[in-house]
This record gives C-alpha cells, structure tokens and sequence, in this order.
C-alpha cells in the first residue's frame, strides 16, 4: 500500500479473532480491533488528527503551539503531527505516571508542564485550581494556540463514528457486534463506536470499563474522573465496571503470551473486562454471539509501569559476583581501618583510594589522591573480575563504611590479598577533621 | 446506566468515614467516664493532647532517617499546635523545634529547648529577629534584605554571628517542567548568585550553614525538583569557598485520617453524584466542596484533604528521599545527600501531630426535621474551635453517650452547628452519618484535631469562651491528666518517666 503522508496511515486496522481456547467462550466469538496499529502507535491517531486537521493551515500561518492536557497516546500523536506541520507541541498534565511517554514526547520534540500538586495546608475556599489556571492561561496569554480539547471536542468522537464504528461493522460482513467494550478515556471512541454501531442495530449492549478508584492503569479514567469529561454520557453505556490494576495487567500477559497481540494494560483491562462480563452471558447464549473489544496502544511503552506493580514478571536470573549474595558474617569479616590508620596507611604504603561516591558528590570534596568509580559502575567492573592487580592494595570508601565492607568482602572472597573499607566512611573522615579536597 | 436524578425514595445507605485510630487515640477515645468528667469539670468545648504520642511519631522519622544513614535534625513545626505539654515533651527528646514567632520563639526556649535546636523561619518582626540573633537559634533566611537586617542588628549590638540557612524558592527543571505555585517567601534561585553576595559581604555576622525550601503541595515531584535545586545551590556555595552542611526540606508530608480507603472512595463518588443531581444531596444547601455541575458535566476541583492517603508522615519522606534526581544520574536523593555529606533537617508539623489528640465537643440540642431530613445536632463549641473543615479535612465524631452505651436505633443523618449565632457556624457542611442517634448531654469526640485543627483558628467571637486545652497520659490502665500548661516532662504521677 503506497500513501503521500504518513496521516493516509491512519485507520482501517484489522479486526482480529481470539483464539476460543485461550478466552474460553463456547458460543461468543471475540474480536480484537487493533487500534495500536495506527502509525503512532494508539487509538488516539484517529482523534488526534479529527482534532488537528482543520486547524492546522490557520495554525501555520500564526505560528501556533498545539496545546493538549494529555498524559499519554493523544499528547504522542498530537506531537507528531504538530512536528509535521513545523509547530510546536506542549503538554500539560497532572497524571504523566510512566516515564517512558515522557521520555519518548521529549524525544519527539515535545514540551511537558506538571501542573501542581495539592495544597497540603489546604484553603478549601481557594478556586485556583491548577486546570481553572490553565484554562486562564490560554484565554489570556494572547500568544496563539492550538488547544484541540481533547476532553469536550465532538472532533474526537467523530473520528470513531465516521471511521472506527463502521470498520468494525464492514469486516463483520455488515452485522454489529452482540456486545461493544470500551475503557473510558477521553470517551471518544467508546461514544463514537457506540453511536456508529446504534444506527445500525440498536440492540448492541455497551460495556464501559473504568479503572477502580485508587488503581492507576494508563489511559482509563476511575467512575469519578469520567464525570468530569464533557464527552462522557452515562446513557452511552449500558453498564459500567471498573477494572483493577493487576487484571489489567494479567489480561494483557494473556493477549501477550497466548494471542500474539503486543497491547498495553489499557488493551489488557479492556480484554480482561470482556471476558469477565461475557462468561455468564455465554453460558446462557443459545446461538453464536459476537463481541469486539478496543486494542488501545502497544506494551512497550510501559515496562517500568510492570516493572512497578509486577516486578517477578520482568525477573532476571541472577549474576555472579554481586554484593548482594555475601552473607552478613562475610560482611562483618570484611578487612577495614578506621580513619588515622587509614591516613598513616596512605602516607607509608601508598593504597589506591577507591571513593565509591557520585562523581557530583566525589567533585564537591574527596580524600587527595583518590579516584572516583561510582558504585554502579563498579558493581560492572567487579562481575567480570578483580579490577585492581593483587599487588595493589586498595581502600575503599563511601559516605559510612557501609558500602564499602561489602566490597571489601567481596574483593576479599574474589582473593584480593589486602582491599580495606574506611570504616565510617568520608563522613567519619570528615568527623575526624582529617583533610578533604575539591580539584 | 439510567442516571437520571432520584430524589425521591428512603434515605440511601449511610456514608461513613470512620477516623483512624491507633492504639493510644483508640485508648483514650475508649475511657468514656475520663472524657465526661473533663468536660464537666472545664466546659465544652475541650482538647486533649497526647504528648507521649509525639515521641512516638518522632521516632518514626528518626527511623526513616536511620535507614538512609542521614544524619540531620527534625524540626517540630510549633504553628500547628499551640500546646505547651507538646512542646515540652518534645523538648525532653532530640528533636528540634522551627519557630515562626517571637511568642513561639520564647515558649520554646522556656519549654527547655537550646538555640542549637531551634530554627527560626517565616515572616520575622525586628523583635523576633533580635531574639533569635541574640540567643543563637539558626534562622532561615527568606530574602537578601532580611539578610542585610540580621547582619545589621548583630553588628550593631555586637552579637556572635548568626547560623543562616538561605531560603529559595523558584526552582527549576530540565526536561519535564514540573509547575509549582507561586510562594510568597524564599528567594527565587536563579538570584541565587546575589544572595550569595551579600551572605559573602556580611562574613563577619552571618554563618551559611545551608539551603532551605518549603513546598505547600502534596506532589513529591514538586519537592523532588526543589531537593535536586537545593544540591545545585550548596554545589554554587561550595564552589564560592562556603561551607554549607545542610539542607532543609520543609515539612507537609501529611496525614492519612481515615480507617479505610474504601469510605472515602465511597464518599467522593457519592458527592461526585449528588452534584451531578444523581443522589440526595450530602451536604448542608447542597455545597460541593469545589464540583459543580454544569450542563451534566462535572467541572472545578474538589477542596478536600486527600483524607485517607496510602502514603503519609514519615513514609512521604521515605518516598521524597527515594526520588532519583534526574540532573545528578539519577541516584536518589538520599543518596546523593548522604555522599555530599550533608545533614537532612525536615519540618513536620502535621505528621508529627498525627495521634496526638482529639477534640470534644458536648450535644446541647437534637432536632428533627419535619420532612424526616437529617437531625439537626447543636454543639457546644463554635466551629472554629474544631477546625477541621478549615482545613478541607472529613472525618466522622465519635458518639460519647452520657449514660453509657445506649440500645442504639441505627444509623441517622445529622447536620453538625455550631453555637454562634451565625448561620454559616457549621462544624461541618457534610450530612454526618452517625450509627445511633445522639442525646443531649452526649459528647462528639473529634479525633486527630492536634494538627492545625485546635488553637489555629480559634476565636471569642461573641463572647464564647476558646476550648481549653489538657494533657493526657497513661498511668498502667488509667487514663491521667493535667492542664496543658500545668504538663511537664517530670509531672508527678507519670510514673518513672
């Protein structure tokens, strides 16, 4: 398939049918609509470029900054596009939880401002509000910008009745689905599929999902966030549940592992969701049901955010030489000298004085003579070997001699014949009065 | 979903919001005969502070310390409580006190607190600042022209130069722009340079001990990026030939008041509904703490505490201390602090007082309403003498019968006045679900009001008398108690303490 821009890209994404065997359905068929197979990576594309294309020419002309309260999929695409067209792109957001958005909207050119947190001696009669600010802001900076309003533009649901609904309905040969379910963001493709599918068959049931009140999955509001949306109806939905965290996450193993569908957790949530309020409905149906659930945007984004909640997911066997496999009584054993030894020590002999401290803090002040391996770095250095000839005595020192030991200990086992730990480390040397210098 | 309004019908399921209740609180709440006695004896509406509580808490900051091997001072921030037992039993300890008052100033050297101990902070009169240079307490130093009056006053009545620690504010990131409301003190870091001019010029009077910041906000990102400030600011005083040993964090690390996260998520859906028109109001005229609803949409933002918070006191610093400072290699700031070889002070206030008392307020009216409404409950307090609301916090009183507890006939709605002759004197304007209907004559005990919620905000508004205040401790299984000024760390009958 040949296109002139890369935007031709996006929609028409494949409807793809679950494996019974791995959901379990006898008489449901499910199907997974695709949508992390737009090209920049999610659902949002769609209403990103609804949102942006009609206001982009006028925007180019003034020299606009695309403005968007976006955390995640819509501040990706809105980047994308702003940079396309040579604008600017700023982010505002109070929910920006997964670093590694922020850092791929970093990378993408973007602008990113955390509004700010709570007031912790709270004035409850304030009406400063961080959103009632920018909302000010916008209003009154007089600089031009493009806030395509992503939370209250009929644009976004737009996108997903004119293009989403009816994907869905062409690749099921005409027929709409039994049931539609949709996690609840923005609303808009959950309120524009679920328009497009009641024109052609009212009868279609629409499971909304939100995430419970105090979980966090990326993408999902919880059943009081959605309020404050203004493409949120309740009436779209002909149930809402909420969805937590850790089955957001075992359903998207599952579409992982098993279905060969590289979703995040909001595609997780939304699969888990189904197949949670399908199973009693299946065992009722007679004939064969359809059900079509929402692919939002890919995995790889949100390793840390698993790495966090299921960190035996991501385990890593373990390495040889590391600090951490010495036994307390190995540690306790560990050679040291307390901080006149050490100074006569140095004067007489002349060991390689190793400080284990940040190069910030190891250029700020430092024992004359020594030389700076980071911690990190040196763990590295030491799982492939001793670093230091055996006729190089070593002292080692970190901020309380506790570090230290256990590389002292470690040296000692790796057979080191004379590594020492600062006993009480730069802090007792400092203590002590004795000398430290910056270079 | 029908979500249509249904303002019609029996009264919904109660929404509670039960405080949580350590052991000692849930002691002291429990010695009913103790609680009615005090109030008989001193009038409604009373606080009683628990000093044994504030060691407790401190200790848990000490441990929080301890763990990351920093050393540093933690700093009782007097404003929240005026307590003079408090303050004492503090001073008993190795704790630290951060005045922000010439009165605060004097009561805490008279609770027996060196100036070695004491950090001044805040807006500051000539008085207080004299005081303060005088007896050699650490000031923190909000602006270059303070400076310039400190190093004024110590020359001119030839005093020992003064410990300083430079308050800054305005702190900023690379990469993600972390936004953070604007703060009326501290000087903004990028005239850092200039101030650190005239620390230079007053060499003689003023000694640099450090930097200090302190964020009103609950994010630890805010306080994050101001702590990685703060080690750019003491690497510049450095470079300049200073000496600085310490930074100062500030405190708002928080308090989680309620038992169970389940009753608050329960209760701000509700409201969330009943502001949406979707459930009988919860509130007194249908306030919504911030939410309104325009054209079914929710709009503004709620002013409430986060009253049950997963992470609170001395595990908010934890988790401050844990942050990885992007500008430094990402090491957590701990880290770096610990190998910079500086000493962490924090400022506590609020989390410090956690447990450390309730209020109590004795039932003069019960009324009903005809409509079979919520009860409407008079209390013999003003609403200012239990300030919670003033402070955004909900949390449910604990009914105190009179003559023991009663049959009880289930759960009842009830409005919460207070006795001005005012309307807006509400304790609260929440509809208070309590389990059993309350009597004249019985007591509302409001637990965890030592934080902000006694003596801040309190009036003699109309000739009402402000609640006193007494100190309780354990004595085997009995509760004991004096009045807070009568309280000291050698009061008889406290057994070997």
């Amino acid at each position: 398939m040949r296109y002139d821009s890369i935007t031709e890209a996006i929609g028409n994404t494949p409807l793809v049918r679950i494996d019974p065997a791995v959901h379990g359905l006898r008489n449901i068929d499910l199907y997974a609509k695709l949508e992390m197979l737009n090209p920049f990576g999610s659902v949002k594309d769609r209403a990103a470029w609804s949102m942006a294309r009609p206001l982009l020419a006028e925007a180019v002309e003034h020299g606009s900054q695309v403005v968007e309260l976006s955390s995640g999929n819509t501040a990706k695409a809105l980047a994308v596009i702003a940079g396309m067209h040579g604008l600017g792109f700023k982010s505002v957001t109070n929910r920006m939880r997964v670093p590694e958005i922020k850092d791929l909207l970093l990378l993408l050119g973007a602008e990113i401002e955390e509004l700010p947190g709570q007031s912790e001696c709270l004035d409850p009669t304030a009406t400063d509000d961080p959103l009632t600010l920018f909302h000010r802001t916008l209003s009154a900076s007089g600089s031009a910008c493009l806030h395509t309003d992503q939370y209250f533009n009929p644009r976004n649901t737009e996108a997903h009745l004119t293009g989403t609904g009816p994907e869905i309905v062409k690749d099921l040969d005409g027929r709409v689905p039994d049931w539609f379910v949709a996690c609840v963001g923005t609303a808009g493709s959950s309120t524009g599929v679920t328009r497009a599918l009641r024109e052609e068959d009212p009868s279609v049931r629409v499971v909304g999902l939100v995430a419970a009140k105090s979980d966090f999955i990326p993408g999902i509001r919880t059943i009081d966030e959605v309020q404050e949306v203004g493409l949120f109806d309740p009436d779209t939905y002909d149930t809402m549940e909420s969805v937590r965290a850790d089955e957001a996450i075992e359903g998207m193993l599952t579409l992982n592992r098993r279905c060969g569908i590289l979703g995040g957790p909001t595609a997780g949530a939304a699969y888990f969701g189904a197949v949670r309020h399908l199973r009693a409905l299946d065992e009722e149906s007679e004939e064969r049901r359809t059900a079509v659930f929402i692919v939002c945007d890919r995995v790889e984004s949100y390793l840390s955010y698993v790495r966090q909640r299921r960190p035996d997911l991501l385990g890593r066997p373990p390495r040889k030489n590391s600090p951490a496999d010495l036994s307390d009584a190995e540690v306790g054993r560990a050679p040291s000298i307390g901080v006149a030894d050490a100074r006569r020590w140095i004067d007489t002999d002349r060991p390689l004085v190793v400080d284990l401290r940040s190069p910030y803090a190891y250029a700020a002040l430092h024992i004359d003579g020594s030389v700076n391996i980071v911690d990190e770095l040196f763990a590295e250095l030491v799982r492939g070997g001793l670093p230091f000839s055996k006729r190089q005595s070593v002292l080692l020192a970190c901020p309380v001699g506790e570090q230290s030991a256990r590389y002292a200990a470690l040296l000692t086992r790796m057979g080191h014949p004379d590594v020492r730990s600062l006993a009480g480390g730069i802090i007792a040397w400092r203590d002590a009065g004795a000398p430290l210098v910056r270079d | 979903m029908d979500g249509r309004p249904l303002h019609v019908g029996p009264q919904p399921e109660p929404l509670y919001l039960r405080p949580r209740l350590e052991p000692r609180l849930n002691s002291l709440m429990a010695a009913h005969g103790t609680l009615h006695s005090l109030v008989d004896a001193l009038g409604s509406p009373v606080h009683v502070v628990v000093p044994d509580q504030i060691a407790e808490n401190l200790e848990r900051f000490r441990s929080v310390y301890r763990s990351h091997h920093l050393s540093g001072q933690i700093f009782y921030a007097h404003k929240a409580n005026r307590s003079s037992a408090l303050l004492r039993r503090l001073a008993a300890t190795d704790a630290g006190v951060d005045v922000a008052s010439l009165g605060e100033l004097q009561h805490a050297l008279g609770a027996g607190f060196d100036a070695g101990r004491i950090t001044a902070t805040g807006p500051k009169n000539p008085e207080f600042l004299w005081l303060a240079a005088r007896a050699g307490v650490t000031v923190s130093v909000d602006a270059a022209a303070e400076l310039d009056q400190l190093a004024a006053l110590v020359r001119s009545h030839a005093l020992a130069p003064v410990r300083v620690l430079l308050r800054l504010s305005g702190f900023e990131t690379s990469g993600v722009k972390v936004l953070s409301r604007r703060s009326r003190f501290g000087t903004p870091v990028r005239e850092l340079e200039l101030l650190l001019g005239a620390v230079e010029r007053h060499a003689d009077a003023v000694d640099p001990a450090g930097v200090a910041f302190h964020l009103d906000t609950t994010s630890v990102a805010e306080k994050a990026t101001a702590l990685e400030g703060c080690l750019a600011a003491l690497e510049l005083c450095r470079s300049r030939g200073l000496r600085p040993r310490a930074v100062d964090v500030g405190g708002g690390f928080g308090v989680s008041y309620l038992a169970e996260r389940e009753q608050w998520e329960a209760y701000t859906s509700g409201l969330t509904a009943a502001v949406l028109g979707r459930r009988p109001p919860l509130t007194w005229g249908g306030h919504g703490y911030g939410l309104r609803d325009e054209a079914g949409t929710l709009r503004g933002t709620l002013g409430l505490y986060p009253a049950h918070r997963p992470v609170a006191g001395a595990a908010y610093l934890d988790e401050l201390l844990a942050q990885p400072a992007a500008s430094l290699g990402g090491r957590p700031l701990a880290a770096l602090l610990l190998e910079h070889l500086y000493d962490l002070h924090t400022e506590p206030g609020r989390a410090l007082l956690d447990q450390c008392g309730l209020s109590l307020a004795r039932v003069l009216e019960v009324r009903d309403q005809e409509a079979g409404g919520p009860l409407l409950v008079r209390l013999a307090a003003k609403a200012d003498d239990i300030a919670l609301e003033d402070h955004g916090v909900l949390m449910d009183p604990v009914v105190l019968p009179r003559g023991g507890a009663g049959p009880g006939e289930g759960p009842v709605a009830v409005h919460l006045f207070g006795s001005l002759c005012l309307e807006s004197d509400l304790i609260t304007r929440r509809t208070v679900f309590l389990p059993r209907r309350p009597e004249p004559g019985d007591l509302l005990a409001f637990a965890n009001t030592a934080g902000y919620a006694m003596d801040f905000h309190a009036t003699r508004a109309q000739h009402q008398p402000a609640a006193r205040k007494v100190a309780a401790w354990q004595d085997g299984d009995a509760w004991r108690w004096c009045l807070d000024d009568q309280f000291w760390p050698i009061t008889p009958s406290r057994g070997a303490q």
